[in-house]
C-alpha cells in the first residue's frame, strides 16, 4: 500500500520547479553530471533527483543462492551496499559544493520490494523555501528499465545520464553500460542529456532542421541554457550546396523564435555535407550537442535510425535529445 | 513460525525448558512413533504397512499442532521413508514429483503474476460489486462462485485463481495480519471450502468421480444384460446425484466459519472503498494488463482442453512461463511470492500416499476397519453408508482423494455386493465423501494453496475441518436418505 | 505480498520494439529450433534423439545468451519434453527427480542455514589469531580456510560467509577504499579462488560434483556385476581422487595473486587490531553457534559414512531439517535466500541428459566428436584428456557449471566407454575442470557473489584468471597421468 502514497506524494510534488534527474552510478562521470546539473538548478531554482537502480540480484549466478543472503550478511557487518555509497557521496558532493545545507529536513520513503533486503529507499532532503533534493536507491530487473520507469511517474524536465565505460564504473551493480544509456536515450519520452566527458562553459551546440517541431526544440533548450546562462549557438546542416538557403533560413527562423521568448544566442553557423558527420564534427568543441528527436516511433525505430540517434552513437561529447 | 530463535542462547536451564515446552508435540510425536515402532506389525499388515502408518500418524500430528515449520514435516517425511523404509533416495526423489505437484508449483506462480499485474483487484472488484459489501454474502458469494467453478474445471485451478483475490480483500482492510486473523480465516476458507464442496459437482471435478464412474462401470456393467445399463452414469446423472448435495453445503459452510473464526469486521465497506479508488487510479486496461489476461485465459482453456492429453502441470508451467518470457513478472518475484515448502509440503505427502497404497496399509485399514463394525451391526444399511463416510473421510485426509478413492471404490462397492447394497448408493458415498479431506493443510490441493498465503496456522485447518466434516457428512447421509431414493435408488 | 517498483506505464506498442531487441535471441533459438526440426534425421540418430538435440541446442543458446529469464528455459524444457516427445507428464516430472537434485536443494537451505548463524566472526577471529597480521600470511589464511570450508559446503556458502570478513579489513585499513585496490583485490581473490578450488575437493563441494556420481550410477552401475560396483562412488573415494587436486593448487594461489597485484600495503596491522576488538565485544561463543556447529559435524559425518548408504540428498534434507527444527534459522529466510529456480534448472538440465542417454543421443555426439578429434590424434590417452578439460572449460565458462556437467556429462562417459577409456576418469576430469570457470565474474557463484559486493572489477578476474586457468589444468592433467593410476584407475 506504501506504493500509492507514494505516488500521492508525487504528485504533490509536481509544481512549477524545474524537475532534474541525475541517473548515478558510482562513476566518475555520472558525477560531473550532477555538477551540470547543480549549475542548470542555480538559485535553488530546481529540484534534483538522485537516482541509483540497482539490479535485482538473480542469484543464478551465484548458485542457487540468492545475493540477498549475502547482502544481509554485509550489513550484519556494518558494511556498506554499493548503491547507498553512490548516493551518499552524490549528496556529500551537493553540500560541498553549496547547493544543499545540513540543516534541509530529512525523509525517508522506504518501499519493500520482494527478494531484497534493501527494497525501494527514498530519501527526501527539504528546505524551507520548497526546494527538494531526493536521493532514490530504486531496485529493478534491469537498469534501464527502472530509470524508465522512474522517467515515467517523475515527469521530469530533463533526464541527465552519464556515458561511461571506465573499468572503475563497471565494478559497481548499478553501472550504467553505454546500451542502458542508449536504451533510455531513445525511449524516454524527455529531454534526455548524455553527459560523456561533460565540460561546462563551452555553450549549447542547437542543430535545426525545417522541422516545427525542431524550432520548439530549439526554444526549449534556450530555455535551458538560460538557466546556466549557457551560451547557444544554432547550426543547421545541408545536404547539398543548392539547399545552402533552406539551412539559413531555418536557422534564421529559430533564432527569431528564440527571439521571441525574450532569450538570446550567441552565434549561428550553416554546413554543407552528411549531417550526421558535420554535426559531430563542428560540434567537438562545445558542451553539448543538442537535437531534436526528428524519430519515427514505435516499430518504424527498427527500421529508420535517425540522425539524433546516430549523433549520439558516433560524438566524443555530450548530447542532449530535446523532446 | 519461530521467529527470533536464533538469537536465544540456550545455555541455562530455563532457556531450555522453554525450548522443549515449544517443540512438545514434536517430541511426543516421536515418542508416539517410537512407541508403535517397537510394538510387532499387526495381523494382515506388513513390516513395511506398519512402518508408512507410522510415518502417517506422526505427520498427521505436526501437521495439526506444527511444532516446527511444515517444510520441515515435509523435509521428514522424505528422510522417513530412506531411512526406516530403506527406499533408494533416488526412487523417493522421483516418487515426489508427478503432474500434479508441478501444477500446485506452476499455479502458485501463476498466482504471483496475476498479483503483481493487480488483476487480482480486478476480479474482487467484479464479486463485490454483485455481493454487496457484508461480508456474509462476500463469503457466499466467493464459496459459490468457487464451487461452480470447482465443479467444472477442477478444484486445484479455482484455489489457484481466487487466492489473490481474497489476499486483497484482507490487506485492504488492515496491513497488519493480527488484526485480520479471523476475517483472512473466514475468506480463504471460503475459497478452499468452495471448491472441496464444490469438486464434486460433476464428474470433471476431480479424478475420484471419474475413477469411481470406470470402477461402476468396469465391475457391473455386462453387455448382455440390459439390467445393468444403469451403471453407466453419465454426466447429467451425476449432477442429478450431487449437484444438490454441494448447493445444500454451500450456505452451511459460510454459517460454520463465522461461528468458528469471528471476523473482526462484519463489512468490507471500507476495503471496497478502497479497492475502488485503486482501479480508478490505475485507470482503463493497459496492454500488459491486457496481455496477462490474454496468458491467464489462455491457460484456462489449456486446463479445460489439452489437460488429459499433456497435464495439468505442463499447462500451468508453460502459462508460467509465458509471463516470464513477456517479462510481466521477474523471476525474482515468483521466487520468492511462492512459497516452495508448500510445495513440497504436498509432494512429501503425495509421496506417502503412493507408499501407503503400495505397501496394503491403506487396504488393511480398510478391512479392519469394516471387521469392527460387524459386531455392531453396522454392516447394511444407514449405518454401514455412515460407516463408509466416517472411513473414506479418515482415508482420504492422509493421501489424495484420487488414491483415496482408486484403494476405497473396490472394497466399498464389494461391501456393497455381500451386504446386497446397490453399488450406486456406496460408490457416489465413497466418491463424495472422499472430498472431505479438511484437517490438514497438505490434505487437499485447494487448503495446501491457501496456506501457502501464510495468513492461516496448521491448527485452523483442524480446528474448522472437524466441524465441517461432520456437517457434511450429515447433508451427505440425508440426501442418500431422503432424496437419492427419488431418483429411483432403492 | 510485496508490490515492486511501479510499472511503466507507457503504452504497450511503444515498449514493443525494446521488448523484441531484448528478447532478440529467443527468437534466433526458436528459429534455430523449428530450422533443425524440419530436417531429416541424420544417419545414426533416432528421431527422438533427434528432438532432444535440438532441445539441448535451443537451451544452450538461451542459457548462454540469456533473453529470457533461466528458469523459464527450465520450466520449457519440462513443457518441450511432454509436448515435442509426446511423454506422459508425470513421467517427466519423476524423471525431474533424482538424489542429485535433493542434494541440490538440500545444501542449498543448508547454505542459508549456516550463513545465518554467526560463525564467520568466529572464522574471522581464529583466521587473524593464527596468522598474525602480514597481508602475505593473512590472504593465505583466507584461501586455506575457504578452500577446506568450501569443499564440504559449496563455493557460494563460504563466499557469502566470507565476504564481509574481506571487506571489513578493507575498509579498516583505508577509508578511501580506491588507494588501496591492490590489497583489496588480494584479499577479496583470495577468497573467490580458495572457493573455487576447494569445490572440487568432495563430491558436496558443487551441484556438479553430486551430478556426475549420479550419472555414473544411471548409466555404468548394474546390481548384477559386480565389476560395475566401482561406479558406485563414495564421498571418500570421490575424495581421494579429486582432494590431492585441491591441495596441490592451494599453495599457489596466493603467490599467483600476489603476482598480479600489488598490494599497496604488506600488513594490516591496524585493521586486524580493530576487527579483534570488533570480534571480542562479541563475547563468549553461545549455545545456538555451538548447536550450529554441532549440526554442521554431523552432516559432514552423515556424508562421509552414509552417503553411499542413504545419498547425498538425504544427508543434506536432514540437516537442513535438523536447523529448521532446532530453530536456528526461520522458514522464511530459507525461502527467499535460496533460488529455487537454480533447483529447477539442475532438474530440467540432468533430466534432459539423462533422456539425451537414452534417446541415443549422447552416443551419437559422442561419436562425432570423436570424428572430429580423430584428425588431429587427439581421440585418446591423455591429449583426449586436455581436449575435454578444454572443452569443459570453455562450455563452464559461458554457462552454470552444473548445467555444463549435467549436459556434457553423458557425451563423456560415452565417449570414455567408446575409446576404451575408464568412464571415471574422464568423469573427474569433466566434473573438475568444470570449476576452472575462472575467466569472467559470473562464472563462478563464488566469483559472482564476490563481485556484486563492487569492489572489483572484471578485468581483475581475466588478470588473475589465465594464470589460475593454466595452473589448474596442468595440475589436474600431471594427477590424472601419475597419481590416478595408483588408484587403481
Amino acid at each position: 500500500m506504501l506504493e500509492d502514497e507514494f505516488d500521492s506524494d508525487l504528485q504533490d510534488n509536481l509544481g512549477s520547479r524545474f524537475q532534474i534527474l541525475v541517473c548515478i552510478d558510482g562513476s566518475d562521470e555520472s558525477y560531473s553530471g550532477l555538477r551540470y546539473a547543480v549549475r542548470m538548478g542555480a538559485d535553488n531554482s530546481a529540484d534534483l533527483t538522485l537516482l541509483y537502480v540497482r539490479p535485482v540480484d538473480q542469484g543464478l549466478r551465484s548458485g542457487g543462492l540468492q545475493m540477498r543472503v549475502a547482502r544481509e550478511n554485509m550489513l550484519k557487518w556494518g558494511v556498506q551496499l554499493p548503491g547507498t555509497k553512490a548516493l551518499t557521496k552524490g549528496r556529500d558532493m551537493l553540500v560541498e559544493m553549496g547547493f544543499m545545507a545540513d540543516d534541509w529536513k530529512e525523509q525517508v520513503v522506504h518501499t519493500d520490494v520482494t527478494g531484497d533486503p534493501l527494497g525501494d529507499n527514498t530519501t527526501v532532503y527539504k528546505n524551507d523555501e520548497g526546494a527538494c533534493i531526493s536521493l532514490k536507491l530504486l531496485v529493478s530487473p534491469r537498469v534501464d528499465r527502472g530509470i524508465l520507469d522512474e522517467c515515467e511517474v517523475g515527469n521530469y524536465d530533463i533526464t541527465i545520464i552519464s556515458m561511461s565505460e571506465t573499468d572503475e564504473a563497471k565494478s559497481h551493480a548499478g553501472y550504467i553500460s553505454p546500451a542502458t544509456t542508449f536504451a533510455v536515450a531513445t525511449q524516454h519520452r524527455g529531454t534526455v542529456l548524455v553527459a560523456r566527458e561533460l565540460e561546462e562553459d563551452h555553450g549549447h551546440f542547437m542543430c535545426v532542421d525545417f522541422t516545427e517541431k525542431a524550432i520548439q526544440s530549439a526554444v526549449k533548450d534556450a530555455q535551458i541554457a538560460s538557466r546556466c546562462h549557457c551560451p547557444v549557438f544554432l547550426y543547421s546542416v545541408a545536404a547539398t550546396e543548392d539547399e545552402l538557403e533552406t539551412a539559413k533560413s531555418v536557422v534564421a527562423r529559430a533564432k527569431a523564435a528564440i527571439e521571441a521568448e525574450g532569450l538570446s544566442i550567441a552565434g549561428q553557423s550553416t554546413g554543407v555535407g552528411d549531417p550526421v558527420e558535420c554535426i559531430v564534427g563542428k560540434g567537438r568543441n562545445y558542451s553539448l550537442i543538442v537535437l531534436a528527436d526528428s524519430s519515427v516511433k514505435g516499430l518504424r525505430r527498427f527500421f529508420t535510425t535517425s540522425v539524433a540517434y546516430e549523433v549520439l552513437q558516433k560524438a566524443a561529447n555530450s548530447v542532449m535529445i530535446v523532446r | 513460525m519461530q521467529a527470533g530463535k536464533a538469537t536465544r542462547p540456550f545455555f541455562s536451564l530455563r532457556s531450555i525448558g522453554l525450548f522443549l515446552h515449544d517443540r512438545r508435540w514434536l517430541i511426543a510425536a516421536f515418542v508416539i512413533g517410537a512407541v508403535l515402532y517397537v510394538v510387532p506389525p499387526p495381523d494382515g499388515l506388513s513390516r513395511e504397512g506398519q512402518l508408512v502408518l507410522i510415518v502417517s500418524l506422526v505427520a498427521v500430528i505436526l501437521f495439526v499442532t506444527e511444532p516446527v515449520p511444515l517444510p520441515s514435516v515435509a523435509l521428514m517425511i522424505i528422510i522417513a521413508q530412506i531411512t526406516l523404509l530403506g527406499l533408494d533416495s533416488s526412487k523417493v526423489a522421483r516418487s515426489l514429483m508427478s503432474d500434479s505437484v508441478l501444477f500446485i508449483m506452476g499455479s502458485l506462480m501463476l498466482a504471483v503474476a496475476i498479483v503483481k499485474q493487480k488483476l487480482d483487484k480486478r476480479i474482487a472488484y467484479l464479486i463485490v460489486r454483485a455481493t454487496g459489501t457484508g461480508i456474509y454474502p462476500i463469503c457466499v458469494g466467493i464459496s459459490f462462485v468457487c464451487g461452480v467453478l470447482a465443479s467444472i474445471i477442477g478444484e486445484h485451478t479455482v484455489a489457484a485463481m481466487m487466492l489473490p483475490v481474497a489476499i486483497t480483500l484482507v490487506t485492504l482492510t488492515s496491513d497488519n495480519p493480527k488484526e485480520v486473523k479471523g476475517l483472512a480465516a473466514v475468506l480463504l476458507f471460503s475459497i478452499s471450502y468452495g471448491c472441496a464442496i464444490g469438486g464434486i459437482g460433476t464428474p470433471s471435478g476431480g479424478a475420484r468421480n471419474a475413477i469411481m464412474i470406470s470402477y461402476w462401470k468396469d465391475f457391473f456393467f455386462d453387455p448382455t444384460n440390459p439390467e445393468t445399463r444403469r451403471f453407466l452414469v453419465d454426466y447429467v446423472t451425476w449432477i442429478k446425484f450431487a449437484y444438490p448435495v454441494f448447493l445444500a453445503q454451500l450456505p452451511l459452510v459460510t454459517l460454520i466459519l463465522f461461528a468458528v473464526f469471528k471476523p473482526e469486521r462484519k463489512t468490507l465497506r471500507r476495503a471496497v472503498a478502497k479497492l475502488r479508488k485503486q482501479i480508478e487510479v490505475r485507470g482503463p486496461m493497459t496492454g500488459r494488463d491486457w496481455a496477462a489476461v490474454g496468458i491467464f485465459l489462455a491457460t484456462l482453456v489449456g486446463w479445460v482442453t489439452m489437460s488429459e492429453s499433456v497435464g495439468l502441470g505442463t499447462i500451468a508451467l508453460i502459462g508460467a512461463v509465458l509471463f516470464l518470457i513477456v517479462g510481466l513478472v521477474p523471476w525474482n518475484d515468483m521466487n520468492t511470492g511462492v512459497n516452495w515448502g508448500v510445495v513440497w509440503l504436498y509432494a512429501a505427502t503425495i509421496s506417502l500416499g503412493v507408499e501407503m497404497q503400495e505397501s496394503g496399509a491403506a487396504e488393511w485399514v480398510a478391512t479392519s476397519f469394516l471387521d469392527l463394525l460387524g459386531p455392531m451391526n453396522m454392516d447394511q444399511g444407514m449405518p454401514l453408508l455412515a460407516a463408509y463416510t466416517g472411513l473414506t473421510t479418515l482415508v482420504t485426509n492422509t493421501m489424495s482423494a484420487g488414491a483415496a478413492v482408486a484403494v476405497l471404490g473396490p472394497i466399498a462397492l464389494r461391501t456393497a455386493e455381500i451386504a446386497g447394497e446397490d453399488p450406486l448408493y456406496l460408490g457416489f458415498i465413497t466418491a463424495i465423501s472422499s472430498s472431505f479431506a479438511y484437517f490438514t493443510a497438505a490434505a487437499h490441493p485447494a487448503f495446501t494453496i491457501v496456506y501457502a498465503s501464510g495468513y492461516l496456522k496448521a491448527a485452523d485447518f483442524f480446528k474448522v475441518g472437524w466441524r465441517m466434516a461432520i456437517m457434511s457428512a450429515v447433508v451427505l447421509l440425508i440426501a442418500a436418505k431422503f432424496y437419492w431414493p427419488l431418483l429411483g435408488l432403492s | 505480498m510485496g508490490l515492486g517498483a511501479p510499472l511503466s506505464r507507457a503504452p504497450f506498442w511503444r515498449g514493443m520494439a525494446g521488448f523484441l531487441r531484448q528478447r532478440m535471441w529467443l527468437f534466433i533459438a526458436f528459429a534455430v529450433g523449428s530450422v533443425l526440426y524440419a530436417l531429416p534425421v541424420p544417419d545414426g540418430l533416432t528421431r527422438e534423439g533427434q528432438i532432444i538435440l535440438i532441445m539441448v541446442i535451443v537451451a544452450v543458446i538461451l542459457f548462454v545468451t540469456e533473453p529470457v529469464p533461466l528458469p523459464a528455459v527450465a520450466l520449457m524444457i519440462i513443457a518441450g519434453q511432454v509436448i515435442l516427445l509426446g511423454k506422459q507428464s508425470s513421467d517427466v516430472a519423476r524423471s525431474l527427480m533424482s538424489d542429485s537434485v535433493l542434494f541440490i536443494m538440500g545444501s542449498l537451505m543448508l547454505a542459508v542455514g549456516i550463513i545465518k548463524q554467526k560463525l564467520d566472526k568466529r572464522l574471522a577471529y581464529l583466521i587473524v589469531r593464527v596468522t598474525g597480521t602480514g597481508l602475505f600470511q593473512v590472504s593465505m589464511g583466507i584461501t586455506v580456510v575457504c578452500g577446506v570450508l568450501s569443499s564440504v559446503i559449496g563455493g557460494h556458502t563460504v563466499a557469502a560467509m566470507m565476504l564481509p570478513v574481506a571487506l571489513t579489513l578493507i575498509t579498516l585499513t583505508k577509508e578511501h577504499t580506491k588507494k588501496i585496490s591492490g590489497l583489496a583485490a588480494v584479499l577479496l581473490l583470495s577468497i573467490a579462488y580458495g572457493c573455487a578450488i576447494g569445490s572440487i575437493g568432495t563430491p558436496s563441494g558443487g551441484a556438479r560434483n553430486a551430478i556426475m556420481i549420479g550419472y555414473w550410477e544411471e548409466f555404468f552401475f548394474n546390481a548384477d556385476h559386480p565389476s560395475t560396483y566401482k561406479y558406485l562412488v563414495s564421498y571418500l573415494d570421490w575424495m581421494k581422487f579429486a582432494y590431492p587436486v585441491f591441495l596441490l593448487q592451494l599453495p599457489f594461489v596466493t603467490w599467483i595473486l600476489f603476482t598480479a597485484f600489488k598490494p599497496e600495503h604488506k600488513t594490516l596491522r591496524r585493521a586486524v587490531a580493530k576487527l579483534r576488538k570488533q570480534i571480542e565485544a562479541q563475547g563468549p561463543i553461545k549455545g545456538s553457534d555451538w548447536a550450529a556447529i554441532f549440526i554442521f559435524l554431523l552432516i559432514l559425518a552423515g556424508w562421509i559414512t552414509l552417503s553411499d548408504v542413504l545419498g547425498l540428498g538425504i544427508v543434506a534434507i536432514l540437516g537442513s531439517a535438523l536447523f529448521l527444527i532446532v530453530g536456528l534459522v526461520r522458514w522464511n529466510d530459507m525461502n527467499s535466500g535460496v533460488n529455487w529456480g537454480v533447483v529447477l534448472i539442475y532438474a530440467a538440465t540432468i533430466s534432459l541428459g539423462v533422456e539425451m542417454k537414452d534417446s541415443g543421443a549422447a552416443e551419437w555426439l559422442a561419436v562425432s566428436f570423436l570424428d572430429l578429434l580423430k584428425p588431429w590424434h587427439l581421440d585418446s590417452g591423455l591429449p583426449l584428456w586436455a581436449a575435454y578439460t578444454a572443452l569443459t572449460t570453455l562450455v563452464a565458462n559461458t554457462m552454470s557449471a552444473g548445467a555444463a556437467v549435467a549436459v556434457l556429462g553423458p557425451v563423456t562417459l560415452h565417449t570414455a566407454e567408446l575409446v576404451g577409456e575408464s568412464p571415471l576418469a574422464l568423469g573427474y576430469i569433466t566434473a573438475i575442470s568444470t570449476s576452472f570457470a575462472y575467466f569472467t565474474a559470473a562464472a563462478q557463484p563464488a566469483f559472482a557473489i564476490i563481485y556484486a559486493s563492487g569492489y572489483l572489477r572484471t578485468r581483475d578476474f581475466l588478470k588473475v584468471g589465465w594464470r589460475m586457468g593454466i595452473l589448474s589444468a596442468s595440475v589436474l592433467l600431471l594427477a590424472a597421468k601419475f597419481y590416478w593410476p595408483l588408484l587403481g584407475v
